[in-house]
């Protein structure tokens, strides 16, 4: 539905009115830059409703560019050094800052030796240079995309503002009132696989949870975060370390692009049948998802094709994928099934 | 929205200006200090023309707001563009090699390769044909297909060796 | 390649040091005193009238200058005399989403964008058409009410009987193949800046000087000239540096005529850049095709007849269309050598952005379908790819059954070097499982011999000033766009005038200084602004030549030119190992012999000046540098000055039938290509290896160019081939950005060897010929046939996504249900436009439109 210009009542309509507007620059807004966590968070509780927390910027920006987001704050937290880097806490894993940038990790010989397949996955982040500037907390935090809503403000009300923008229909799924819009981030479904978890903070102090329970799987409400919070800090137990890893990525180009489906595995093996395993997937629902029942398949098994197909099939059945991203739905979930075959398999 | 005055160190100055605070850095270095070897090529951070070093580092200008790389209580990081890459004054070597093999057409994406090349041969000057690929690959080329390019890197290598 | 002291060298671009400086300025890089800023308000429409417009709002925010609407400039215009269509921004209606409706003047680019938002457009939605095989049953709501049930163009060709021909034919295979929407996405979103000097004498706003991102200033001198009502020598337009084109620059862009006519209104200096979403709704792409193959051979492998329909969908204006249309059926000859010839092709508008002349323009997609059915046929009668193509050659210099003049022919050679670089017929048989090797062949026009405004006029005119600094400066209308026209120039005259690149400055693409060139498309510019090069370079040696004899006291034909000296024959310095030069200035000699002696006129004059008497004193010698040769000759006449200009020759303009103007040239560039790929069988993912290309450019003038050309379009091909597409959804495009609109990265694009074949044409400058957009067309053929003979399954729809590949393997394993992942549509038998776009990404709901589109009716 296009709402009539003179009236719309939306929302948008006042933002336009209400301050500068360039179409493909930013939206005005006043600038934080925290030098420390507490100070960060001071902010957070000041004006956390009206705040953007600016990492990488390499999915706010944009955002912001096509008016996804017109916060009276942005706030940058690079300049925050406690949660830069990758700190070793030997015999209990390790801790890694939110704002370490994904080139970090995947030019750390560390985390290659002991957390693969959270190597493998930064690596197929977007593009070399876009890993130097993203970061492990935003790419956590990463918006769901969906191809009817990350699109120009001319274009969504050319098109009809959907549900998780000023509108209340969704384009992927008529009648529905649910947003669907796929968590496309590559990181996620390797920490997942790895059992991270990741620390919060806010007004309160610091809380800690399990990144399984850090998503929603609503597309316009994707992560149990409040507006006055931030995520510090991602915790990889010592439990995970030198387990077998593999994350498989379908996208078109060989770089840059998003993935339009994603598949982690790991597994702890000793040369025996597999001791301990998770498996996970992206890019198909509106969050990264571990897959139900992998865990059963595996654990006490050789691994063979077989093995790995009926772990395909249980990918395959979780995986939702719609029209939210390129390449059909139907495709994107037999690719679910084969890569998560061939990813267990690369795996071992 | 009022404009604030910030420094900017750019190509080893410094630079005083008065910016709002929504304004990206291309659009700074771009209008604002006539560093136009920057290009926008794109509006949703996937071409690569706009880049340029921060602390030596390839990053998207168009994705990054000036005020962050504003001197605060500490200093700014130090931005390189393709107009700091030549050797005082002569054209670098990735710069001579690129116009000799046919790196650069039309030449839109060409700063942002020189800028993203300088990156990579700054901190592995021996790059396999494999590692040159994969860091060329957040830049996007409408006209050489890349080939050419790889050729280029490789004689502007040679040619740094011949000089050592 | 000693021959020559230019020509055939690798050498840097003249200006490729402002390319990977940063100095080199683009349009969008300039700025002038007191420039404002315009902004384009864009229908969201795809099919709507205008029923009012009210800017008034928009006009009073601080800091608007002026908002420029339709009535502002109503004077149609179009890149084609019979396609007058366009005007600057919608005077009565909206034809598609994006199409221009207002321009917003304003001191800063955010005010304008505030300001876009406060114009109130009232519209009334009308029935819309996406699907062109639906639009041309259309019997009401056309989009241009002259163009009756929305064709823009129909063309109906026969040469000789086809009919027999395929009667005589063993074979005869017929299939549909459909190629996706593809676009330039040229590196540099377009730019234009616009500004009117105030006139002396009436003291009011007179001449206009536009500089701008354009491959053809002088259309766009005489577009703006139709639409402002000016005089073209009024208005002055400069190209600068242009990052890249393609073709989607090769005529005048919306806002390049809405940035002069907001100048005009605004009384300041406009720029418009456009975003990247604006120059996907500017697009003139490469439009989606229907192609309805039909080809006939006998037993032996000769072609007996060949008959073609063609459905272009070509946007909601003519652009190039008229001719796009005709190149898919003209260059189904002159290629192989076809008896008899069939052509339907329709061009029909739909509501979307115009389609326009994209490289490769018009051949492209139907030699996708031609090559891959050539290899259908040849599997059926158990005949090599390559053979049934060597089976099938032309042999030149002929004339084909539609036309057209064939000199140089280089195919045979390419496909010998294709096939032994590759190892095609050592490695073919070997390759694992699922890899497979395809081959495919392609030509071009070196320019075409008919000018699209019709016309005796030379299409490319070259001047050349010397002074007595010895400095030589070429005024050239060629506009580079990256592809090195600005290099290729300064060889052609460096060459004649036997001098160093450095003492050459090429001023070129500026309609104050430069000759009239028609700009560069259709790879016409080294061929024809080549050649006019060469003669003004003949113009003004000969004028050297001249007065250096009177000085060596030996006849004009006697004075040889080169590395910078000029001598008498027979005296050559071994210095300058002119004794060598001196047999290969003998042994080239096609262009150089053709400098006549100058007649006496000079002789007799007197010397004036102390100098030149002073040499005279010396008496004769037998050598000097340049400069003395120049500064004599200057001394009779001024600063030397020397013309020359080209057009094609009357017997290579083609026949005499409706529409034969387009597709006959002076030259044709061919192409032979051989692909490798691997096919991932259980994901329908494609990797290519590699491709080998061997492209026939007549001769390689400066090798680097050639490979970076011939690279650069093998590599666009495999873009269309394997991922690039733009998908629709009800009119709108779903992915108007470089991040979606998959134009490839360097970790998935191949290896591509480039195999310069050198036919030398007997009118080429020098021999050359074309060598920027020949080669691509052969790609996505040589690909589908690799695919083919990795796993079996015959792809008649490009792309080749992994969706549409997987979908084909499964269905050829007769797995049940293989086409859901395609949703229904067979990749190999590809029946019709699917409305939502090619890869069908989107069963969404979507825009509301009006009720009556065909898309809701369905
Ligand atoms: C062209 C392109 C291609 C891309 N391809 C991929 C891809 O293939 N795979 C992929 O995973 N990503 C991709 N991305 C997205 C992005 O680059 C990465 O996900 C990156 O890791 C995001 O990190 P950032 O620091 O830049 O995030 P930002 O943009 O700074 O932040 C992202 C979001 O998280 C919030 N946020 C950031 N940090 C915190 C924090 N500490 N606490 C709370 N909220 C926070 C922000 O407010 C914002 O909403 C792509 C982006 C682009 C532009
Ligand atoms: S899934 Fe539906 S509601 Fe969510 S972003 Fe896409 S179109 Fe909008
Ligand atoms: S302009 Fe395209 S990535 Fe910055
Ligand atoms: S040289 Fe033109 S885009 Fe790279």
């Amino acid at each position: 539905m296009i709402p009539h210009r003179k009236n719309a009542g939306s929302g948008l309509w006042k933002e336009l009115r209400s301050g500068l507007r360039k179409n493909m620059s930013l939206p005005s807004f006043k600038f934080l830059r925290p030098r420390s966590l507490r100070q960060a968070v001071d902010y957070l509780a000041r004006h956390g409703n009206d705040l953007a927390i600016l990492a990488g910027g390499t999915d706010l920006l944009p955002s912001m560019k096509q008016k996804l987001f017109t916060p009276g704050y942005v706030m940058d937290i690079r300049g925050i050094e406690e949660i830069q880097g990758i700190h070793v806490r030997p015999g209990a894993g390790v801790e890694i800052g939110a704002l370490t940038p994904l080139s970090a990790i995947e030019d750390s010989e560390f985390i290659r030796r002991s957390y693969r397949v959270l190597h493998e996955a930064a690596m197929t982040v977007a593009s070399p240079i876009l890993r130097n500037m993203g970061t492990l907390g935003g790419n956590i935090c990463l918006d769901t995309r969906c191809v009817w809503y990350n699109q120009s403000l001319q274009w969504r009300r050319s098109c009809g503002f959907c549900i998780k923008k000023d509108g209340d229909l969704c384009h992927v799924a008529p009648g529905g009132k649910f947003c669907w819009a796929a968590f496309s981030g590559d990181t996620p479904p390797a920490l997942l696989c790895l059992g991270a978890e990741v620390e919060i903070a806010g007004p309160s102090g610091l809380r800690r949870v399990a990144l399984k329970d850090f998503y929603t799987n609503v597309g316009d409400a994707r992560m149990k975060i409040e507006r006055n919070e931030m995520l510090t800090r991602v915790f990889l137990p010592q439990e995970s370390v030198g387990w077998k890893g593999s994350y498989m990525k379908l996208r078109i180009r060989g770089s840059i692009d998003y993935p339009l489906a994603g598949v982690a595995v790991a597994l702890k093996k000793n040369g025996g049948p597999v001791e301990n395993a998770r498996v996970a997937i992206t890019a198909v629902n509106p969050a990264p998802l571990l897959v139900k029942g992998a865990e059963n398949a595996l654990v006490g098994k050789q691994i063979d094709e077989h093995v790995a197909a009926v772990v395909g099939e249980l990918a395959a059945k979780m995986a939702k994928p719609l029209t939210t991203s390129g390449l059909t739905p139907e495709y994107r979930r037999e690719i679910v099934k084969v890569y998560a075959k061939r990813a267990v398999l690369a795996a071992r | 929205m009022k404009k604030e005055l910030i420094e900017l160190r750019v190509n080893g100055r410094k630079h005083e200006l008065a910016i709002e605070p929504s304004e990206l850095l291309l659009d700074v270095l771009r209008q604002e200090l006539d560093f136009t070897g920057s290009k926008r090529g794109c509006d949703d951070s996937s071409c690569g023309a706009c880049t340029v070093l921060v602390d030596g580092v390839p990053t998207l200008s168009c994705t990054m707001l000036a005020m962050s790389c504003a001197s605060d209580e500490q200093d700014g990081p130090d931005i390189t563009t393709v107009e700091g890459i030549a050797d005082h004054g002569a054209l670098a070597a990735i710069q001579k090699a690129y116009g000799d093999w046919g790196g650069a057409q039309c030449g839109f994406c060409t700063p942002g390769f020189m800028v993203t090349v300088k990156a990579l041969l700054d901190r592995n000057p021996e790059p396999s044909e494999e590692e040159i690929r994969h860091a060329l690959s957040g830049n996007l080329c409408r006209c050489t297909g890349y080939t050419q390019m790889y050729q280029a890197i490789k004689a502007a290598i040679e040619a740094e060796q011949a000089n050592r | 390649m000693s021959e020559f002291s230019v020509i055939g060298k690798r050498v840097a671009l003249v200006d490729s040091a402002g390319k990977t400086t940063g100095q080199g300025k683009y349009t969008d890089d300039l700025s002038v005193p007191g420039m404002l800023t315009g902004k384009i308000l864009h229908s969201p429409y795809p099919h709507a009238r205008i029923k009012k417009i009210d800017t008034s709002k928009a006009e009073a925010v601080d800091g608007v200058v002026c908002v420029v609407t339709g009535p502002d400039a109503p004077n149609k215009y179009g890149i084609l005399p019979v396609g007058h269509d366009e005007t600057a921004l919608a005077v009565e209606k909206v034809r598609y989403v994006g199409d221009n409706v207002a321009c917003v003047v304003a001191e800063s680019e955010s005010i304008a964008e505030r300001a876009l938002e406060l114009i109130e457009v009232e519209y009334e939605q009308l029935p819309a058409w996406f699907d062109p095989e639906d639009s041309m049953k259309a019997e009401k709501d056309w989009i241009h009410p002259q163009r009756p049930n929305n064709i823009e163009k129909d063309y109906h060709h026969v040469f000789g009987d086809p009919g027999k021909g395929f009667a005589e034919a063993d074979v005869v295979m017929e299939h549909r193949y459909i190629a996706g929407e593809v676009t330039h996405a040229a590196m540099e979103p377009h730019c234009t800046l616009a500004s009117f000097e105030i006139d002396s004498q009436t003291g009011q706003p007179g001449r206009l000087t536009v500089w701008s991102s354009t491959q053809v200033p002088y259309y766009l001198q005489h577009k703006l000239s139709i639409v402002l009502e000016l005089p073209m020598q009024q208005i002055r337009v400069i190209k600068p540096l242009v990052g890249g084109g393609f073709g989607g620059k090769s005529e005048v862009i919306p806002l390049e005529i809405i940035a002069a006519v907001a100048a005009r209104k605004a009384k300041a200096p406009v720029k418009i850049t456009y975003t990247r979403e604006e120059v996907f709704w500017a697009h003139r792409g490469r439009p989606r095709t229907i192609i309805d193959m039909k080809i006939g051979a006998k037993k032996d492998g000769h072609l007996t007849a060949v008959a073609a329909k063609v459905i272009q969908d070509g946007g909601a204006y003519c652009s190039y269309g008229v001719v796009t249309i005709l190149y898919s059926g003209a260059l189904l000859g002159a290629l192989y050598d076809i008896p008899n010839i069939k052509y339907d092709g329709y061009r029909v508008l739909t509501n979307k952005p115009a389609c326009g002349a994209m490289r490769g323009h018009g051949t492209v997609n139907v030699r996708f379908a031609f090559e891959s059915q050539l290899d259908e046929i040849a599997a059926k009668l158990d005949i090599d790819p390559a053979e049934i193509r060597r089976i099938n050659l032309l042999k030149p210099p002929c004339i084909t059954v539609n036309n057209l003049r064939v000199q140089s022919y280089g195919l045979p050679e390419c496909i010998d070097k294709v096939i032994s670089r590759s190892g095609w017929h050592e490695r073919r048989s070997k390759l694992p499982p699922a890899r497979g090797m395809g081959m495919a062949c392609s030509h071009y026009v070196s320019g075409a011999a008919n000018s699209i405004i019709r016309s005796d006029m030379p299409h490319s005119t070259v001047n050349i000033k010397i002074d007595r600094d010895g400095g030589v400066v070429v005024y050239t209308g060629a506009s580079d766009i990256g592809q090195g026209s600005d290099t290729m120039v300064a060889q052609i005259v460096a060459e004649v005038l036997g001098i160093g690149l450095g003492r050459i400055r090429v001023i070129a693409a500026d309609t104050d200084l430069t000759p009239i060139d028609i700009g560069s498309y259709s790879s016409r510019v080294t061929f024809m602004n080549g050649n006019a090069s060469l003669r003004a370079g003949q113009d003004v040696r000969k004028k050297i030549a001249a007065a250096a004899a009177v000085k060596m006291n030996c006849a004009p034909e006697d004075v040889m030119m080169r590395d910078d000296r000029v001598w008498k024959r027979g005296t050559a310095e071994p210095a300058t190992n002119g004794a060598h030069a001196e047999q290969m200035l003998e042994k080239i000699d096609a262009p150089r012999g053709s400098v006549r002696e100058v007649s006496g006129r000079v002789e007799g004059q007197t010397l004036r000046g102390s100098l030149q008497q002073k040499r005279k004193d010396e008496g004769p010698k037998d050598s000097m540098s340049f400069e003395e040769a120049v500064v004599s000759a200057i001394d009779f006449t001024g600063a030397l000055t020397g013309t020359g200009s080209y057009a094609p020759p009357k017997d290579a303009r083609g026949g005499a039938f409706k529409g034969a103007g387009v597709g006959p040239s002076p030259a044709y560039s061919y192409s032979a290509q051989v692909a490798e790929v691997t096919v991932d069988e259980e994901t329908g993912e494609v990797k290519v290896h590699k491709v080998w290309a061997a492209h026939d450019c007549g001769r390689a003038l400066n090798p680097v160019s050639v490979e970076g050309q011939v690279i650069g379009s093998v590599w666009m091909g495999l873009g269309q081939a394997m991922q690039e597409e733009m998908v629709w959804k009800d009119g709108l495009l779903m992915n108007p950005g470089m991040l979606e609109y998959k134009s490839p990265s360097a970790t998935e694009s191949p290896e591509v060897e480039c195999i310069i074949v050198e036919s030398v044409d007997p009118e080429g400058p020098f021999g050359a010929k074309e060598a920027s957009e020949g080669s691509l067309a052969a790609t996505i053929p040589a690909i589908a046939n690799a695919i083919y003979d990795a796993v079996g399954v015959r792809l008649r729809e490009a792309p080749f996504t992994p969706e549409r590949v997987l979908a084909a393997i499964k269905a050829k394993h007769s797995e049940k249900k293989a086409l859901d992942i395609t949703r229904g549509d067979d990749p190999v038998t590809p029946t019709t436009f699917r409305e939502h776009g090619g890869s069908l990404w989107f069963k969404g709901k979507g825009p509301q439109r009006h009720a009556d589109d065909p898309s809701r009716r369905a």
